[in-house]
Parts: structure tokens; C-alpha cells; sequence
């Protein structure tokens, strides 16, 4: 490969940005909001082509497409950076927030910033974070009131260590399994529920194969968004200052689309039929407790410095 | 060098049969266990799909190896034997760009995701690229060689029509029992 | 350009012989240097992720299934009973060779595993009793179409999978459209051999009768477990795959016992090698596929379709008419494939229901399997029976033409698809 000179000023460039939600999800209004903003910022010259719905191929494959050069442009959960920097899995340990104000000063503080900085050495630049929504559980079975009604729940969870030690613990039966067989394993009932933010339990219609669903608000999911180093190596000052500013700028929009479509969601979960329950204080304290484990198990794998920074940003946040 | 390429072919082939042996094994076991007890096998669906996908690679090589991989021969067939062997040289010179163009990607994205783990099984990533790197090399012998007989007239008229027209013609579907 | 690019590239490579998943690969090469993106990381990106799917894994379980039935005696079973129910009645043998072919459908994914099974089987059979031997492989040609459309079928697995569409769904809207095939084959022969001077197989006792079921449920009860446990949801459709070799595995060698441990490491590697030659073909067309998103070739197409879009109906059998041309020179899988990516956006935005599209997709391309010059599971047919290939193939165009005619009758009327499907909770 070549190696090019940083570019000067501004050139015509068409960024391929994909994710794995559909249409009409807040992910996807937030990177049409992105697409908005730099398009009028660089006079035209930057363009961002959307490629909603895993178009571009699984999560493994995006992000080796943007490592690679291949892709300039994803965005996806924290979860699956996982894989790539092991520090990220920190932020699916469960129930470490207990509100959206809570989860966005953990990311916006100390802690997201210094993970941000992990990825350049993984050919990688995170250039910010959006809020997907606390995950709950829906199931076919019982209403999730207590922590004995998960027991022999067959629920399907990411494929990542913590998501299965976590409902482990709680006595379900985790399975891991591919987001794009979870509509039709619900329907045939291999499994008897799965757990996401409630945008995507809309948007996927599993309301049309599940009849309940629980806040357990066990995990706030974080969407990052990151282009590729080698892309973004190419790129000028001037380009790379107005990437970065269309996505600051578009955080706002897309905190509050993804709160209306929060709020949204759940009402027309609801009128769409599905039995929706809140989980009284004391049995979600002991839920909580039941998945205390699972933070130390895995923390002991990380690094340390990394560790303490969290507890300590988890004892500043969960102050608010 | 024709036996040395027939015996690797052979290794592989016993790997493959070995391969999906374990794909049953894991992904039938992970259905017993979830309805007669109610637990799975967490690797079960990560594991078994890496070995198909290493199965699929090493079975590709074989298959380059017997000609067994689908095409269409009509037009081939008909050429007179010059006019084959013309078909022959540029068709493998074509693969074997693609081939090496399989390989070298597959080795880069091998070196960038060399020091991920895998979610369930904790495998480092890398060795899932590496069924491209292994499948780059051993296709690349395998079509050097078959180009080699062809341009040095070793080859008969009948291998220079390097494809079958059905995937399963290659199984022995003729053995029912009567 | 694109699509000038995209055609010739992929059509001129497989011209020269080369095999169709090198020339997906280098169509794919010409498209990155047409739109100025080469990376060989593209292409190792898109092959190696493109095999690596758990849906795709029904395809070497159904694979093996199909091979040890074969091999283990279920296949031979199955055509006895249907002999003894319906072989002594006129021109009854052409029934059973139908019949039979619906019930190894709903046991195996392939045209091909059905069609030889059934010429080993029967064709000598039907010559002794005097019909036409080339008739007789034309017959039994066209019933092997029916094959990938009652489930389990490998070219739905794919379909599914590369359209992003419910095998599920698709495999319970595949058991009718499979079975009016069967009619209309039945209704076929009738026609074609009622002149034929005959001397069927006699009647067997109830006792024989009873002593072939008896000996045949083992293979008869797999179909069963492989609808219902769709349909009431014990398992995904790759897990029904797994079921089905596993089941089939222990009736061949432990009820049967036709299937000797020697026989196992062949079986296997068969079925696994046969697997490397379709995926690799489905990973290797996903490096073009990925460039055509990436491209605007959908687009370009859905533009020049522009004047079909408001008629579904115009637009269904425009599409088919184009798939039945394609298929007479392609086999199945790389017909799927190459196609799929480019007909589905039209389909999505004609407001064609998928499902709808895919059960007459699949049951287009079958029949693509005994169109000439390349027609497969003819050459499978002319090689078992022995049955030279020219008359073979004037011998079964009256049945190509009755499936064709079905076909036709699903475009005009597509509540023949989706009716009977919604009995399945489609
Ligand atoms: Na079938
Ligand atoms: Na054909």
C-alpha cells in the first residue's frame, strides 16, 4: 500500500457508514442526522452513505472492514468491541446504572474517554458514544415479577461471556445465538425470550411472538460510533474537524430521538399488546444481588487500571 | 508431485470428515441438552460454525483438486483441443489471480485480528482468516500444478475441462439400495 | 456500466470453463476496479464471513441426511410404499415414481438425491411392465424438481439466508406448491401414457401391504418430525438438519442396519465435500454481492423495472421468464445466488410479499434443473437409467410443460401460494 500525504483542505469524499438496526431506528436518525450536518458544514463535499440493517455484513466483519480500510464508518455496541479491546465488556457488567442520566455521565466522563483512547492502536478512532436504551427482557412464558420467574427461562443473549454469566446467575438458561435468528427462534419457540432496548423489540416486531415483557433494565446498552484509522489517516485537519463536530453536534438530536423513541417504544409495545410489568425495589435489589459475581469474575481478567477507574466513575455516577 | 498433492488431498479429507463429525456432535448435543436438561453447550454455536467454515475451505481445495467445483463445460467441451487448452490457461491464470488475491487478504485481516478473542470460545480471531490463508496457499499448489501439465502438454484433452456441471455428481449418488 | 461490468465480467469467465465460484470472485475483482475501491481484503473479508453462518450449517446436515438415506436403505423403503398402495393400478407405477418423490422431498434438500434414488429404483421396474423407458426418466426427471420445494430444501437454506428471508416460513410455504407439482405431474402422465399397452405389477395382499408400511414408518415418521417440529417450533430449520442426519444415521445403521461403519467414513466425506462445493460457491458470491449494496447496481435495475413496479403480476412473470432463461444454462445454487441480491430490493419495493417470491423463485429454478442444454438432474437420470440424453429430453417436456403451466398459474394467482400457507400460520 501506498502511503499518501495527509490531504489539504476539503475534497469530495463518500463515507460508507453501516450499522445493524433498520430504518427508522434512532441509530439510523442519528447517522442521517450526522450526514445532515456535515454535508451542509463541508459545502457539499462530504458525504455519508447510510447502509442500514448489517448490509455491509455481520458486526466481526464491519469492524474488520474499518481496521482494514475497506469500510470508513460504523457504528454498533460497545458489546461487540469487546472482542477487540476486552476493557469494553466493563460496560455490560449488570445493573452498574440506574438511569439514562446516570449511564451517559459514565460515558461522557473520565472512564469513556480513556476507553476511546484504547482503539487507535487497533486501527480504530471512536469518536463518540450514542445511548441505546436500558435492555429488558421479554419472554413467552410468565411475567417477570421476581427473581425465582427467571428460573429455566430459555433467553437469548449476545453470545459474550458476561450476558451468559449474568442470566446464569439469575437461573435462566442463556442462549447464545445471532441476532438474525432471534425472530424466527422466538416464533418457533426454540427459545422462550430474549432481552434488548425496547426500540428494538418495536422495530424487530418481536412483539408479534412475545407476550411479555419486564423492565429489568439490567444493562444500559452504548452505541460507539468509529471510523477506520487508516481512513482517517487520510484525511485532513480540516476534514477530520469537521467529522468530529458533525458528530458532537448531532449527539443532542440523537439523545432525544433515542429518548422519544424509548418512551414511544414501550407505549406502542403495549398498545401492540404485549403485558408490560415494572419489577418492585426490593426484588430488583435482590436481582442485583444475585448477579454481584459476575463483576468480580470477570474484572479479575481486565486491566486493573482500567478496573479502578470504573469503580471509582460507578461510585461518582451513581451518586447522581 | 501429483502424489504428494493426492496425499494431502486424502489428510484433508479425513480432517473435513472429522470436521462435520464434530458440527453434528455439538450442534445435536446442544439440542438434546436444551430439551432433555434444560442447559446448552455456550462454545456449541461458535465453535461448530468455525469448523464449517474451516471444513468448507480445506473441502474447496480437495474439490479444486478433483475439478469437482460447478461450472458450466458446454462451450468448453466443444472447442478443439487447442482451443481448450487456451480456455485452460486463461481460466487458471484468472484463478490463480484470485487465489493470491484470497490470500493476501486473508493474511491481512489475519495479522489485524491476530489478538482478538472470540466471545464464546475465547479463540483468537486470526485463526478465522487463517481458513483463507491455508485455502490461498494449498489452492495456489494446486492450480500451479494443473496449469504446469496443461502448458506442458502432460494433460490429456479431458483434464483440461476443470469443472463439473453438479455439486452432487461428485457424491457417489448412484450407490442406492436396491 | 456497473451492470455491463457485472454481466460480462461473470458471464465471459464462466464461458472459458471457469468454475462459477472463481468467477463470482473475479466479476467481483472487475466491479472493485470499476468503482475504484480494489482491496483484496474485500474479497477475503466477504468469502470468509460469507461461510460463516449458523443458518447456512442446514446445508451439510441435509446434505449427509440425503446421502445416508441413500445409502442406508430409507429411500428404498419409501418407493415400496408406495408400490404396494398404488402400483397395480394402471399406468400405476408413474403414480408411485410421484408419489414417492413427494415423500423423499420432504426427507431430503435435493433434486438430484431423489431423482437417482428413484431411476435406480423404478425405472427398471416400469420398463418390465412395459412402458417407455425414455418416458418413464422423463417422468421420474421432472418429479425430482419437486424435491427443493417441499421442505427440507437447501435451496430455500440459501435463498433464505442471502435474501434475508424466513427459512422457516419459506420451508411451510414450500409443502403445497410442492404437492400441486405432484398433481399436475400425475394429471401429465395420465395423458401421456394412456395409450401405453401395460402389464402393471399385481395387486399385494394386505398383508404384504402391511409388512411394507411396517418396515418403511421408520423412514416415513423423519418427514413428520422435520413439519411438525417446524411448525410447533422445537427447532430452527439448521437444527431440523441436524435432527434429520442424526435420525436417519441411527435408523440406516441400527434398524436397517444397510449402512456398515466402513461405509460411514465415505458417507461423510462425501456429504462434507459436496457442502465445500455449494458454500464456497455462496461465500465466493458474496464478494460480488457485497459490491453490488455498495454499488447502485439495485437501483440501476429497480429504475430500468420502473414500468413493471405498479403491476406485481407483470412484474412476477417478467422476473420469471428471466430466472427460466438464466436456468436453462445455470444450476440452482449459482442461479440463487447471483440473482438474489439483485431481484430482492425490486421485490421489497414492487411490494411483492418475499415469501411469496421465494417459494416460485425456488420452484423456477428446479425446474431449471431438467431445461436443456444444462439441465442436472437429466444428466443424473440419463447416467443411472442409461436412457441417451436426446430422448430423454423430448421424453419429458410434457411434464417440464405441466410444471411450467403450474408455475404460471401461481403468477396469475398467488393466493394458490399464500392460502394454503396461511394454513401453516405463514
Ligand atoms: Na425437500
Ligand atoms: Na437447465
Amino acid at each position: 500500500a501506498t502511503v499518501r500525504a495527509p490531504a489539504q483542505g476539503i475534497q469530495e469524499r463518500t463515507i460508507r457508514w453501516g450499522h445493524l438496526n433498520n430504518p427508522g431506528h434512532p441509530t439510523s436518525l442519528g447517522v442521517r442526522k450526522v450526514a445532515e450536518v456535515l454535508l451542509a458544514k463541508s459545502g457539499g463535499k462530504l458525504r455519508i452513505r447510510e447502509f442500514p440493517a448489517s448490509q455491509l455484513g455481520n458486526e466481526m466483519q464491519q469492524q474488520s472492514a474499518l481496521r482494514g480500510g475497506t469500510q470508513e464508518m460504523f457504528s454498533a455496541s460497545t458489546t461487540s468491541l469487546a472482542t477487540v479491546v476486552k476493557d469494553f465488556g466493563l460496560l455490560d457488567f449488570p445493573f452498574i446504572v440506574g438511569s439514562s442520566a446516570q449511564a451517559e455521565a459514565l460515558i461522557t466522563g473520565p472512564f469513556g474517554k480513556a476507553m476511546l483512547e484504547t482503539l487507535p492502536e487497533k486501527d480504530l478512532i471512536g469518536l463518540g458514544y450514542w445511548g441505546l436504551g436500558f435492555r429488558n427482557v421479554t419472554n413467552s412464558r410468565t411475567a417477570i415479577t421476581k427473581l425465582e420467574e427467571f428460573a429455566g427461562l430459555k433467553l437469548r443473549v449476545i453470545p459474550n461471556p458476561v450476558y451468559l454469566d449474568t442470566f446464569r446467575a439469575l437461573g435462566a438458561n442463556p442462549v447464545p445465538m445471532n441476532f438474525g435468528e432471534v425472530y424466527t427462534a422466538l416464533e418457533t419457540k426454540t427459545i422462550d425470550g430474549q432481552e434488548n432496548p425496547y426500540s428494538v423489540i418495536l422495530s424487530n416486531k418481536f412483539f408479534e411472538v412475545q407476550k411479555f415483557l419486564s423492565a429489568t433494565n439490567h444493562t444500559y446498552t452504548q452505541n460507539i460510533i468509529t471510523i477506520g484509522k487508516k481512513f482517517w489517516d487520510q484525511l485532513s485537519a480540516d476534514e477530520r474537524k469537521l467529522i468530529q463536530d458533525s458528530v458532537n453536534e448531532s449527539r443532542d438530536y440523537q439523545r432525544e430521538v433515542t429518548l422519544k423513541a424509548d418512551t414511544e417504544s414501550l407505549g406502542e409495545l403495549k398498545a401492540k399488546g404485549m403485558q408490560f410489568n415494572e419489577i418492585a425495589p426490593a426484588e430488583m435489589a435482590r436481582i442485583r444481588t444475585a448477579t454481584r459475581p459476575v463483576a468480580a469474575k470477570f474484572s479479575a481478567d481486565l486491566d486493573q487500571a482500567k478496573v479502578r477507574l470504573f469503580n471509582a466513575e460507578l461510585e461518582r455516577v451513581q451518586k447522581l | 508431485m501429483g502424489r504428494i498433492i493426492d496425499l494431502y488431498c486424502e489428510g484433508l479429507k479425513a480432517l473435513i470428515a472429522l470436521f462435520l463429525v464434530v458440527m453434528v456432535v455439538l450442534v445435536f448435543g446442544n439440542v438434546v441438552l436444551r430439551y432433555g436438561f434444560n442447559s446448552g453447550i455456550t462454545i456449541s454455536e461458535e465453535l461448530s460454525r468455525w469448523l464449517f467454515v474451516w471444513m468448507i475451505f480445506l473441502g474447496a481445495v480437495v474439490a479444486l483438486r478433483q475439478h469437482a467445483h460447478l461450472g458450466v463445460d458446454t462451450l468448453v467441451r466443444a472447442l478443439p483441443a487447442w482451443g481448450k487448452r487456451a480456455c485452460f490457461v486463461t481460466s487458471y491464470g484468472l484463478m490463480l489471480y484470485a487465489d493470491s488475491l484470497l490470500f493476501l487478504g486473508s493474511w491481512k485481516q489475519m495479522l489485524i485480528t491476530a489478538g482478538d478473542r472470540a466471545p464464546a470460545t475465547n479463540l483468537s480471531v486470526g485463526l478465522f482468516y487463517l481458513a483463507g490463508v491455508v485455502f490461498g496457499l494449498s489452492a495456489g499448489v494446486v492450480l500451479l500444478y494443473d496449469l504446469w501439465r496443461v502448458i506442458t502438454g502432460r494433460a490429456s484433452e479431458d483434464e483440461m475441462v476443470a469443472v463439473a456441471e453438479s455439486e452432487e455428481l461428485l457424491g457417489d449418488v448412484t450407490s442406492v439400495r436396491k | 456500466m456497473t451492470i455491463a461490468v457485472f454481466t460480462f465480467s461473470l458471464i465471459g469467465a464462466m464461458a472459458i470453463g471457469m468454475p462459477v465460484a472463481f468467477a463470482l470472485i473475479i466479476c467481483g475483482v472487475a466491479l472493485m476496479h470499476q468503482m475504484g475501491i480494489s482491496d483484496s481484503q474485500i474479497i477475503a473479508q466477504n468469502i470468509l464471513n460469507g461461510a460463516d453462518s449458523f443458518p447456512l450449517m442446514a446445508v451439510p446436515f441435509f446434505i449427509l441426511a440425503g446421502e445416508v438415506m441413500n445409502t442406508g436403505g430409507l429411500s428404498r423403503r419409501i418407493v415400496n410404499v408406495a408400490l404396494v398402495f398404488i402400483g397395480h393400478v394402471r399406468g400405476g407405477l408413474g403414480y408411485v415414481a410421484i408419489l414417492a418423490a413427494c415423500i423423499l422431498s420432504a426427507l431430503s434438500g435435493s433434486a438430484v438425491a431423489d431423482a437417482a434414488a428413484l431411476s435406480a429404483l423404478l425405472i427398471p421396474m416400469m420398463t418390465k411392465a412395459g412402458h417407455d423407458k425414455a418416458r418413464s426418466g422423463g417422468l421420474i426427471a421432472a418429479a425430482g424438481v419437486i424435491g427443493p420445494v417441499i421442505p427440507p430444501s437447501i435451496g430455500f437454506v440459501i435463498f433464505g439466508v442471502v435474501g434475508g428471508v424466513s427459512i422457516t416460513k419459506l420451508f411451510l410455504a414450500g409443502i403445497v406448491p410442492g404437492l400441486m407439482i405432484g398433481m399436475a405431474l400425475a394429471i401429465a402422465w395420465w395423458w401421456v401414457a394412456r395409450g401405453e399397452d401395460i402389464v402393471p405389477p399385481p395387486k399385494q395382499s394386505w398383508a404384504a401391504a402391511w409388512r411394507a408400511v411396517v418396515d418403511g414408518a421408520w423412514a416415513l415418521v423423519l418427514p413428520l418430525i422435520i413439519i411438525f417440529g417446524l411448525k410447533f417450533g422445537v427447532f430452527t430449520p439448521t437444527e431440523a438438519a441436524v435432527v434429520a442426519a442424526v435420525y436417519s444415521l441411527f435408523v440406516a445403521t441400527c434398524i436397517y442396519r444397510e449402512l456398515k461403519l466402513s461405509e460411514l467414513y465415505g458417507v461423510l466425506v462425501s456429504a462434507a465435500l459436496t457442502t465445500s462445493v455449494v458454500m464456497f460457491l455462496v461465500a465466493a458470491a458474496l464478494v460480488s454481492s457485497w459490491l453490488i449494496t455498495v454499488s447502485e447496481i439495485a437501483n440501476q435495475v429497480v429504475d430500468f423495472l420502473q414500468p413493471f413496479m405498479g403491476n406485481k403480476i407483470l412484474l412476477m412473470a417478467a422476473i420469471m421468464v428471466l430466472v427460466v432463461i438464466v436456468g436453462t444454462a445455470l444450476d440452482m445454487t449459482p442461479t440463487i445466488l447471483i440473482l438474489t441480491p439483485i431481484l430482492m430490493p425490486i421485490v421489497k419495493a414492487a411490494g411483492i410479499d418475499p415469501v411469496y417470491f421465494g417459494v416460485l423463485f425456488i420452484i423456477n429454478n428446479s425446474i431449471g434443473l431438467i431445461t436443456p442444454p444444462v439441465g442436472v438432474v437429466l444428466n443424473v437420470v440419463a447416467g443411472v437409467a442409461r436412457i441417451p440424453m436426446g430422448a430423454l429430453i423430448r421424453a419429458s417436456w410434457p411434464f417440464m410443460v405441466a410444471e411450467l403451466i403450474v408455475l404460471a398459474l401461481m403468477v396469475l394467482f398467488p393466493a394458490l401460494v399464500m392460502v394454503p400457507a396461511r394454513w401453516f400460520g405463514v
